[in-house]
């Protein structure tokens, strides 16, 4: 149930860790996995596990997107249950989102965290691709 | 029509009268009377004057006996009809029936192996009894992010659902949603899982020859844990 002021983790490695959502696309309802939004970055990911050999890939990753950006994300885990077509209900402990650019494309290059299946329904793929796992 | 006056001029009256019948006769005179017999209808119509020809023939049913015999609670045939439908063994009615004193409890690590897709573990926190409605509640977590199942029981995409770990001791709660506090959590089970896995996978390797068939496999898994 993802709306206007909604806080949500940012899982990929553009740099936002916190997102707070501003406003849902092309709905009058609240956003669920799948669902695009657009947000603002409140939060930097501070780049500590990652500035160890890779630093200058982490940080220039890290830089792509700064505190106080507008950005589009795509919901790809709630806290609020959601039910499949075969009965089965999905509830992940978080709300959490990925950040895309204006086409569609994520700004980051990896995910850490499982991500909703329903993503493959959206038409999200490469979201899906780039996931360590999905469920 | 009646005046007054016709107590003092008893004839008077029969102006009134003659005048009232003429003005009918003008009235009558205007009037129609051409008529033709023209249908609009497409099918044809009897002619005028023809005998109407004898009432339809309905079938008619005769009513049922009531009350029916054998459904008494109708709802409870129908559910017992779909879950026979549904798991002809009977395997997972008693895996989590209540009276079966080895069946699945809450707390307990389960296993559900879906047809399409990965299969799924986690704790057990919660059993939904509805008859064939039932359904379990999964707990586990997947890259270190808590995740929660419902799957209904007699799905039939649930291939199988086995039973990883029990609860050393019973739990004192029907549900266990205080898992989900941290304090609580159990944190990831898929090491658990893995382990049963690796075993079973272990066990089936050596003892497929006399078991042969695939439902044997999962009688023989869970005659072990019985």
């Amino acid at each position: 149930m993802i709306q206007l002021k909604t806080m949500l983790n940012c899982i990929d490695n553009s740099g936002a860790a916190i997102v707070e959502c501003v406003n849902v696309m092309k709905m009058k309802r609240h956003a669920k996995i799948g669902d695009r939004i657009i947000v603002v970055v409140q939060k930097q990911r501070n780049f500590g596990p990652e500035s160890g050999p890779g630093a200058s890939v982490s940080t220039s990753a890290a830089n792509k997107v700064r505190r106080g950006d507008i950005r589009h994300a795509v919901v790809v885990r709630t806290a609020k249950k959601l039910q499949r077509p075969d009965g089965s209900v999905v509830k992940f402990d978080d709300n959490a989102c990925v950040l895309i650019n204006k086409a569609g494309e994520p700004i980051g290059t990896r995910l850490n965290g499982v991500v909703g299946t329903e993503l493959r329904k959206m038409k999200w793929s490469k979201i899906l691709s780039l996931a360590p796992m999905h469920l | 029509m009646a005046t007054p006056t016709h107590t003092l001029r008893p004839l008077a009256c029969w102006k009134s009268i003659l005048r009232h019948t003429r003005h009918q006769k003008v009235a009558t005179r205007s009037l129609t009377t051409y008529h033709q017999n023209v249908t609009y209808s497409k099918f044809e119509l009897p002619p005028p004057g023809a005998k109407p020809q004898g009432p339809k023939k309905i079938k008619v049913y005769p009513a049922p006996a009531f009350p029916p015999a054998n459904t008494k609670e109708p709802l409870k045939a129908l559910c017992a009809d779909q879950i026979a439908l549904l798991d002809p063994t009977g395997a997972r009615t008693s895996l989590f029936s209540k009276t079966n004193p080895e069946a699945a409890k809450v707390g307990d690590i389960l296993l559900v192996r879906l047809k399409g897709g990965d299969p799924f573990a986690g704790v057990c926190i919660n059993i939904r009894r509805r008859g064939v409605d039932t359904g379990i509640l999964l707990r586990n977590q997947l890259t270190r992010v808590g995740v929660e199942m419902w799957y209904k029981i007699y799905s039939p995409n649930v291939e199988g659902i086995e039973v990883v770990q029990r609860r050393e001791k019973r739990a004192r709660r029907a549900r266990l949603t205080y898992m989900r506090k941290p304090k609580h959590d159990m944190g990831s089970v898929q090491n658990l899982v893995l382990a049963y896995q690796r075993s079973r996978s272990g066990l089936r390797g050596s003892g497929q020859k006399e078991e042969g068939l695939k439902g044997g496999k999962k009688k023989s898994v869970r005659g072990k844990k019985h």
